[in-house]
C-alpha cells in the first residue's frame, strides 16, 4: 500500500482532517498563563481518553497541535510519558488513528504524546513545495538557515517545550519519559535519545532513518535546514551520534520491515547504525521483519512490542 | 488361705452379733458409723476366744457401751445416781469395762468413739439436767474415759485375778477428785466433749456464768471466783475455754473421720477377699470332684475286671475237678463190671466153656489193668496270685494336687506401629485362666517358596505375654508362634502369626531434586528388597530462628518413590522421607534442604551426546573436540546423537521458570527448551518439539537465531550476550531470552506448550556453557 503511494509515509492522510479550530471544547486540565491549551477533540478509548490539543508554541512561533492519550490510570495517579514522533508528511492524527497503540498504553498506564511533524502555517516560501522538506518534514532539527531557523526548531520543541507543556498540564511523572518514532520520527527519537543521555529511559524506532547524512532524504533536509556544511549535519545523525555516546544504559529496539521500499532505496541504512552500535557496544535489538513494508500496518503489527519495551523501563 | 477364709466366715457369723447385742444407736450416729463399728469389732476380735467373752456378760457390755446412747434414760440416770451414791461401784464398773474393751491398746480410740454417745444424749435433753447432774455426768464420763489407761495397767499386770488391786488404785484416783478431772481433760477428748455439752447446758440455764473453772471443769460466775467455792481455783475466760475446747473437739472429729474411712476401706477389702475365697475354693472343689470321680471310676473298673477274672478262674477249676470226678466214677464202674464178670466165670462148671471165657477174660483184665489209674488232682483249690495295678489310680490321685497343663495361647495379630526396622513387639494372650509359668516364643523369617532351605527357627522363653524381638531384618516378614508352659507341661503351640518389620529409611536422591518457587519434585530410593506399602514425606519450613525442628506438613500415602510438593516461594525447607508398611514407619531419611528461590533443575546425563562432558559441578558442560570417533563412545538410547547437546530435568510444574547460561562471547551454542521426547538425531530448534536461541559466528558478525521448526526471525543483536537469561512462562505461553547482564530482552517465542518442556543446551563448536539455576527471575523479565 505504502509502496503504491510512491511518496512518503502517511500521504493518504487528509491533511488537517481533525484540526478544525472551531471544535475547541473545554480547556486543558490546567492552564498556565504562558501555555494555554485548547482541546480540539476528546474521545474515550480503552477506558482512557484520546485527545487533541492546540497551543501557541513559543519555540515554533505558530499554533501547534498534538495528540495525547491519557490512560485510565492517569485519573488517579501520575503516569510516565512516551513521546511518539511521526514520519514525513504526517500530522498528529496519523499515529493516533492508525497505530492502535491505545490498548497497550492503557494496559501499561502510559501517557502517549504525539506531536505534529513540523511547524504549520508559517508562510515560509517553499514550505509546501515538497513532501520531504518543509511542512510535514521538520526532521527534528533546530534549523540554522534562513528562512527556516525562526520556526523550524522541532528538536527544541520536542526536547523542551512540549515536555514542559505536558508536565504542566497533565498528571505526569517528569522523571520518567521515553521516546519512539517511525521513519523520520525514528530518526528523531534516536537523535533525541542519543543527544540527551539519561533524559529518556528507553528508545525504540520503526524503520528509522538511521544515517541521514548518507541518504537522499537526509541530505536534502539537513542541507536545507543546516546549510551545506555536512560536518554540522553529524550532530543530527544517529549513526554518528552513537560513536560519541557515553557508556550509559540505553536499550534500543528497532523494527524494520524487510519489504520496506525505502530500505532497499537506501534511505534508512540501519546496517550502518547497527555496525556503529556493535562497535560502541550500544545495546540494540534490530528485528528485520519478513514481508513488512513501511506503512502503519507494519507499525500496528509491532506497536505492542514497543509499548512493552518502553513500559519495562518506564514502569521499572 | 484357709486361715483367711476362716476369718471371713467368722466375719459372716459374727456380723449379726452387734445387731443382737444392742439395737442400733438410736439417735445421731449414722448407719455408716454403726457399720464401721461393727467391722471394727470384727476385725480386731478376730478369734473366737474373744467372742466367747461376750456371752458371759452380754447385758453389762451392752449397757455400758451403748446404754448411754439410748433413750432409756432410766438406766443412765440410775447409773448417775449410782455413781453419785458410791464412787467405788462406778470405778468397779469401769474396771470391768476396761477388762472387756481395753485389752488392746488400739481400743482406746474405739472407746473415744463410744464415749461420744453420752454427749449426744445430753445434748438432746439439756433442760432435764441440773447443773449438778451435768457436772456429775461429766465426772462419770471422765472416770469412764479413764478406763483404758487402767485397762492397760491391768493388762500389763497380766493377771485378771488382781483386779481388786486395780480397783483400789482407781478408787484412790476417784477419791482425788481434782487430780482425776485434770487428768481426764488432758488425756481424753470425749470427756471434754461431754463437759462442754454440759457446760453449754449450764450456761443456758444460768445466764450469769462467764468464767470457766479449770479445776472444777465447769463454768462459773465471776462472782463465785471471787467469793464462792472456786475462790482458790484456776479460772479462764469462758469464751477462751470454749474456743480451745472446740479446737480439741474438731481435732478429734477429724481423727474419727479418718478412722471411719480406714475402716470402710478395710471392710471393702475384706469383701473382695471374701469373693476371691469363694471363687478359689469353688474352683478347687470342682477340681477335686473331677479328679476323685475319675479315680473312683477307675477303681470301680478295676474291681469289675478283677471280679470277672476271679469268677472265670473258679469256673475253670470246678469244671476240671468235675471232669476228673466223672472219669473216676467211670473207672469204678468198669472195675465193678470186670469183677462181676470174673466172679461169674468162677461159677462156670464147663471146663471148655470156662477156658474159653477165661482166656478172653484174662486178656480183658490184663488190658484194663495195663491202664494206669490217674489219681493226680487236675487243679489246685487255691486261686492264682493276682497283682492289682494301682499305678493308674496313683497317677490320678497324684494329679489331684497338681495343675493341668495350660491350653494353647492365642497370638495377637500385629498391632500398628509395634515394629521398627530391626525389632518387633509380639503380643499374645490366654483364653483360660490357666497357670502359666512362662511362654515359649518361636519365630522364623517367612521364606519364599523358592528358597528350599528352611530358615532357622529361633526360640526364647518369656515371662510376660509380650516380647520385643530385636536384631531383625528390616521390611521382612516373620512367623511367630507361642506355647505356654507350667510344671505340668507345655501347651500346644498357638496359631502362627505373621509380623513384618518396619522398612529401612529411604535415601533421597539429592542430586535429582528439582524445584521451583512453588513446588519441589523429590525422589528417593528404597533400601529394601521387598516392596513397602507407601511413603511419607515430612517437611519443615526453616526460619531464621534456631528451632527449626517443627514439622509443618506431612504428606502420607505416597505410592511411588517420587512426590511433587507444593511450597511457598522464597523459603527454605528441610525434607525427610519415611517408608511405611504394616509394621510401621521407618526412621527418617537423611534430610535434604530445598530453597524455593528460582527454579532448580539438574542435567539429565542420559541424554548427553557422547562428546559432551559434564564437569564435576554438574552444571558445566563442555565439548573439547568435534571429531567423532563413534566406535569408542558409548551411545545410550536416550542420548543426542547429532547435536552435541543435553537435556535438563525441569520440574513439571506450571508457572515461571528462569535460568541463566554463561558462555564466552565466541562460544557457539543452542540453548532453549525441548519436549522430553524431542528427536535425538536432530538439531535443537530444527523441529517443532524444541525452541532455542542459537549463536554462531559468521565471518562478518555474531549471528543469533531463534529457532523453532527450523525457522528463525532475522534479528541483529549489537552486544553479544555472555549471560543469557531464559524465562519459561507457562502461564503466559512464552519463552523469552535476555541478555541478563544488561537486562536486554532478546526475543520471545509465543507458544502454547502442549506438554511440560525441559531446558536444553548444545554446543556447536568446542566450548563451555555454564548453567546457573536457583536464581529468582529478575523483575525486568516481567516485560520483554
Amino acid at each position: 500500500m505504502a509502496g503504491s503511494a510512491g511518496g512518503a509515509e502517511g500521504r493518504w492522510c487528509p491533511p488537517g482532517a481533525a484540526s478544525s479550530p472551531d471544535r475547541s471544547a473545554a480547556g486543558p486540565h490546567r492552564s498556565s498563563e504562558t501555555m494555554a491549551l485548547k482541546q480540539v477533540s476528546s474521545n474515550k478509548c480503552f477506558e482512557g481518553f484520546q485527545k487533541v490539543f492546540e497551543h501557541d508554541s513559543t519555540e515554533l512561533k505558530c499554533k501547534m497541535k498534538f495528540g495525547i492519550y491519557l490512560p485510565p490510570k492517569a485519573e488517579t495517579g501520575k503516569c510516565p510519558v512516551l513521546y511518539w514522533l511521526s514520519g514525513l508528511t504526517c500530522t498528529e492524527q496519523n499515529f493516533i488513528t492508525k497505530a492502535g497503540f491505545q490498548q497497550a498504553a492503557a494496559e501499561h498506564g502510559l501517557i502517549v504524546v504525539a506531536p505534529d511533524t513540523s511547524p504549520r502555517g508559517c508562510n515560509i516560501e517553499g514550505e509546501e513545495e515538497s513532501w520531504d522538506f518543509g511542512t510535514g518534514a521538520g526532521f527534528y532539527v533546530d534549523a540554522t538557515e534562513e528562512p527556516w531557523k525562526t520556526n523550524y526548531r522541532m528538536y527544541s520543541y520536542v526536547k523542551d517545550e512540549l515536555p514542559k507543556l505536558i508536565n504542566a498540564n497533565f498528571p505526569t511523572d517528569p522523571e520518567r519519559m521515553s521516546i519512539f518514532g517511525h521513519s523520520m520520527g525514528g530518526h528523531g527519537a534516536l537523535i533525541l535519545a542519543l543527544k540527551n543521555p539519561g533524559k529518556y529511559k528507553s528508545v525504540s524506532a520503526f524503520a528509522p532513518i538511521c544515517n541521514p547524512i548518507q541518504c537522499q532524504w537526509g541530505k536534502k533536509a539537513l542541507g536545507g535546514y543546516l546549510g551545506s556544511d555536512a560536518s554540522k549535519w553529524e550532530a543530527y545523525d544517529a549513526t554518528q551520534l552513537v560513536k560519541s555516546y557515553p557508556d550509559s544504559r540505553l536499550d534500543i529496539l528497532i523494527d524494520q520491515g524487510k519489504d520496506d521500499q525505502f530500505l532497499s532505496a537506501g534511505q534508512l541504512l540501519p546496517d550502518n547504525f547497527i555496525a556503529a552500535c556493535t562497535e560502541r557496544k550500544i545495546p540494540v535489538i534490530f528485528r528485520l521483519q519478513q514481508g513488512y513494508d513501511h506503512s502503519y500496518f507494519f507499525i500496528s503489527t509491532f506497536i505492542n512490542d514497543h509499548i512493552k519495551h518502553h513500559a519495562k523501563y518506564l514502569n521499572a | 488361705m484357709s486361715a483367711r477364709s476362716g476369718r471371713v466366715r467368722q466375719y459372716e457369723s459374727s456380723g449379726q452379733l452387734p445387731d443382737q447385742s444392742g439395737s442400733p444407736p438410736t439417735a445421731d450416729s449414722s448407719g455408716t458409723e454403726a457399720e464401721g463399728l461393727i467391722f471394727y469389732h470384727m476385725d480386731l476380735y478376730g478369734s473366737k476366744e474373744r467372742f466367747d467373752i461376750f456371752p458371759e456378760e452380754p447385758s453389762g457390755q451392752a449397757d455400758r457401751s451403748q446404754g448411754n446412747s439410748r433413750k432409756e434414760t432410766a438406766l443412765s440416770s440410775e447409773k448417775i445416781q449410782h455413781s453419785q451414791e458410791a464412787g467405788y461401784d462406778l470405778e468397779k464398773e469401769v474396771a470391768e469395762l476396761a477388762k472387756m474393751y481395753g485389752l488392746d491398746e488400739d481400743k482406746e480410740k474405739e472407746l473415744e468413739l463410744l464415749g461420744g454417745h453420752p454427749q449426744t444424749v445430753e445434748r438432746r435433753w439439756p433442760p432435764a439436767h441440773t447443773q449438778k447432774a451435768g457436772s456429775q455426768g461429766s465426772v462419770y464420763s471422765a472416770s469412764k474415759s479413764s478406763s483404758p489407761v487402767k485397762a492397760q495397767s491391768t493388762k500389763q499386770q497380766g493377771l485378771p485375778g488382781e483386779a481388786s488391786q486395780d480397783e483400789d488404785q482407781s478408787k484412790a484416783r476417784a477419791e482425788d477428785d481434782a487430780e482425776s478431772h485434770t487428768w481426764s481433760r488432758e488425756g481424753l477428748s470425749s470427756g471434754g466433749m461431754s463437759e462442754e455439752q454440759s457446760s453449754q447446758a449450764v450456761s443456758e440455764e444460768e445466764e450469769t456464768a462467764d468464767v470457766f473453772c479449770s479445776t472444777c471443769k465447769m463454768p462459773i460466775r465471776a462472782f463465785d471466783k471471787l467469793f464462792g467455792e472456786h475462790r482458790d481455783h484456776e479460772v479462764a475466760q469462758l469464751s477462751n475455754a470454749v474456743e480451745s475446747e472446740k479446737e480439741e473437739i474438731h481435732k478429734n472429729m477429724c481423727k474419727l473421720e479418718e478412722q471411719i474411712a480406714q475402716i470402710e476401706n478395710f471392710a471393702s477389702h475384706l469383701e473382695e477377699i471374701f469373693i476371691t475365697v469363694e471363687e478359689n475354693f469353688g474352683r478347687q472343689e470342682q477340681n477335686f470332684e473331677v479328679h476323685y470321680n475319675d479315680a473312683v471310676q477307675v477303681l470301680a473298673q478295676k474291681y469289675e475286671e478283677q471280679l470277672e477274672a476271679l469268677g472265670e478262674e473258679k469256673r475253670q477249676k470246678l469244671e476240671a475237678l468235675y471232669g476228673q470226678l466223672v472219669s473216676c466214677g467211670e473207672h469204678l464202674d468198669t472195675c465193678k463190671e470186670l469183677t462181676d464178670t470174673t466172679q461169674e466165670l468162677y461159677l462156670e462148671n464147663d471146663k471148655a466153656n470156662f477156658m474159653k471165657a477165661a482166656v478172653t477174660m484174662v486178656d480183658r483184665l490184663e488190658e484194663f489193668l495195663r491202664k494206669e489209674v490217674d489219681l493226680e488232682l487236675s487243679t489246685l483249690p487255691d486261686f492264682e496270685e493276682r497283682k492289682i495295678d494301682f499305678s493308674e489310680v496313683e497317677q490320678l490321685m497324684n494329679s489331684i494336687n497338681t495343675i493341668p497343663a495350660p491350653c494353647a495361647p492365642v497370638i495377637n495379630p500385629q498391632a500398628p506401629n509395634a515394629a521398627t526396622g530391626t525389632s518387633l513387639r509380639v503380643c499374645w494372650g490366654l483364653f483360660s485362666d490357666d497357670t502359666v509359668e512362662c511362654y515359649q516364643l518361636c519365630y522364623k523369617p517367612v521364606s519364599n517358596e523358592r528358597h528350599g532351605d528352611e530358615q532357622a527357627e529361633h526360640m526364647l522363653k518369656v515371662k510376660e505375654t509380650y516380647c520385643t524381638i530385636t536384631n531383625l531384618l528390616p521390611n521382612t516378614q516373620y512367623e511367630f508362634w507361642v506355647s505356654a508352659l507350667n510344671a505340668s507341661g507345655i501347651s500346644p503351640p498357638s496359631e502362627r502369626a505373621v509380623y513384618v518389620t518396619a522398612p529401612s529409611p529411604p535415601i533421597i536422591k539429592s542430586k535429582k531434586i528439582r524445584s521451583c518457587e512453588n513446588a519441589a519434585l523429590v525422589c528417593w530410593e528404597s533400601r529394601d528388597i521387598n516392596p513397602v506399602d507407601s511413603y511419607m514425606v515430612e517437611l519443615s519450613k526453616l526460619t531464621d530462628e534456631e528451632n527449626d525442628d517443627t514439622i509443618t506438613e506431612s504428606i502420607v500415602g505416597i505410592p511411588n518413590c517420587e512426590v511433587l510438593i507444593h511450597l511457598q516461594p522464597i523459603q527454605s525447607y528441610r525434607i525427610c522421607v519415611r517408608a511405611l508398611n504394616l509394621g510401621g514407619s521407618s526412621e527418617s531419611s537423611e534430610p535434604v534442604l530445598i530453597h524455593t528461590t528460582g527454579t532448580y533443575f539438574c542435567l539429565n546425563e542420559d541424554t548427553a551426546h557422547p562428546l559432551l562432558a559434564i564437569l564435576d559441578d554438574g552444571f558445566t558442560i563442555a565439548c573439547d573436540e568435534l571429531e567423532n570417533p563413534e566406535c569408542d563412545l558409548p551411545v545410550y538410547d536416550n542420548s543426542f546423537t547429532r547435536c552435541i547437546g543435553i537435556l535438563g530435568s525441569l520440574i513439571p510444574f506450571p508457572g515461571k521458570h528462569y535460568w541463566e547460561v554463561e558462555a564466552e562471547e565466541d562460544t557457539e551454542y543452542r540453548i532453549g527448551v525441548a519436549f522430553e521426547n524431542t528427536p535425538r538425531h536432530g538439531y535443537l530448534g530444527a523441529n517443532n518439539s524444541s525452541w532455542c536461541m542459537r549463536h554462531i559466528i559468521t565471518p562478518s558478525r555474531h549471528k543469533y537465531e531463534f529457532l523453532h521448526s527450523g525457522m528463525t526471525p532475522d534479528i541483529r543483536i549489537t552486544i553479544p550476550p555472555t549471560r543469557i537469561g531464559v524465562l519459561l512462562d507457562y502461564e503466559n505461553y512464552r519463552l523469552s531470552f535476555f541478555n541478563a547482564d544488561i537486562a536486554q530482552h532478546l526475543y520471545t517465542f509465543n507458544s502454547h506448550f502442549q506438554h511440560y518442556v525441559h531446558p536444553c543446551f548444545a554446543l556447536e563448536t568446542p566450548g563451555i556453557l555454564q548453567i546457573r539455576t536457583g536464581i529468582a527471575a529478575p523483575p525486568w523479565t516481567a516485560l520483554p
